[in-house]
């Protein structure tokens, strides 16, 4: 639910970015065979996608730089070094594990949602340190 | 930072809905500054005191 107007801007611009995301997943699906070879064409349709999630990553920035209300700003940010530094210390973790063992490769493409989970910690860590979890934008 | 700004808002009956809205800020601040957990940048301390039309160390005082 949106309250406020850097919220309703936020979410018009999560929703189209959000549906081409997914459009433009399926589109690169369905044009490039399973394990198909980094030619300049497969690259360029696989990267199509990545454009929709700069869309994200902008859209957040410009939600927390139009947030008028500096406690409420506050928490945003708060959410956003905890995922941060979650997202991190998971990534660096886990790279150094697949350095030294054989655990399971993980794609980097897990990276972001990994990031929009840590979020949901920063709102936690929020609510029992502050009392306030944040607007859920 | 302690501050009196549930008394002075009690003093002019207005709840903590009309202090935001007057401010222009959400609720949530205005509860947030009150019970200490959140001390306001200095902008918004001289609008809380513009507003109350009172120094701000007449608001904001040291612990």
């Amino acid at each position: 639910m949106a309250h406020n107007p850097a919220q309703r801007r936020y979410m018009r611009r999560m929703i189209p970015l959000s549906l081409v995301y997914i459009a433009t997943v399926m589109l690169a699906s369905w044009l490039i065979p399973d394990d198909a070879a980094a030619t300049p064409l497969t690259v360029a349709i696989a990267l199509v996608p990545a454009l929709a999630t700069s869309g994200f990553i902008w859209a957040m920035a410009r939600y927390v730089a139009e947030l008028k209300d500096e406690y409420v700003r506050m928490l945003e940010i708060r959410k956003m070094l905890v995922a941060t530094g979650l997202t991190l210390a998971l990534a660096s973790g886990w790279g150094i594990l697949e350095l030294f063992t054989n655990v399971p490769r993980v794609p980097l493409f897990y990276v972001f949602p990994v990031w929009c989970l840590g979020l949901a910690v920063g709102s936690l860590v929020n609510k029992v340190t502050i009392g306030d979890a944040g607007p859920c934008a | 930072m302690k501050n009196r700004l549930k008394v002075l808002r009690a003093e002019r009956d207005w709840s903590q809905g009309d202090l935001a809205e007057r401010l222009e800020v959400s609720r949530q601040s205005v509860n947030a500054i009150e019970t200490g957990k959140y001390d306001p940048s200095l902008p918004l301390a001289f609008r809380i005191a513009d507003l109350f039309g009172l120094p701000i160390e007449e608001i904001f005082l040291k612990d």
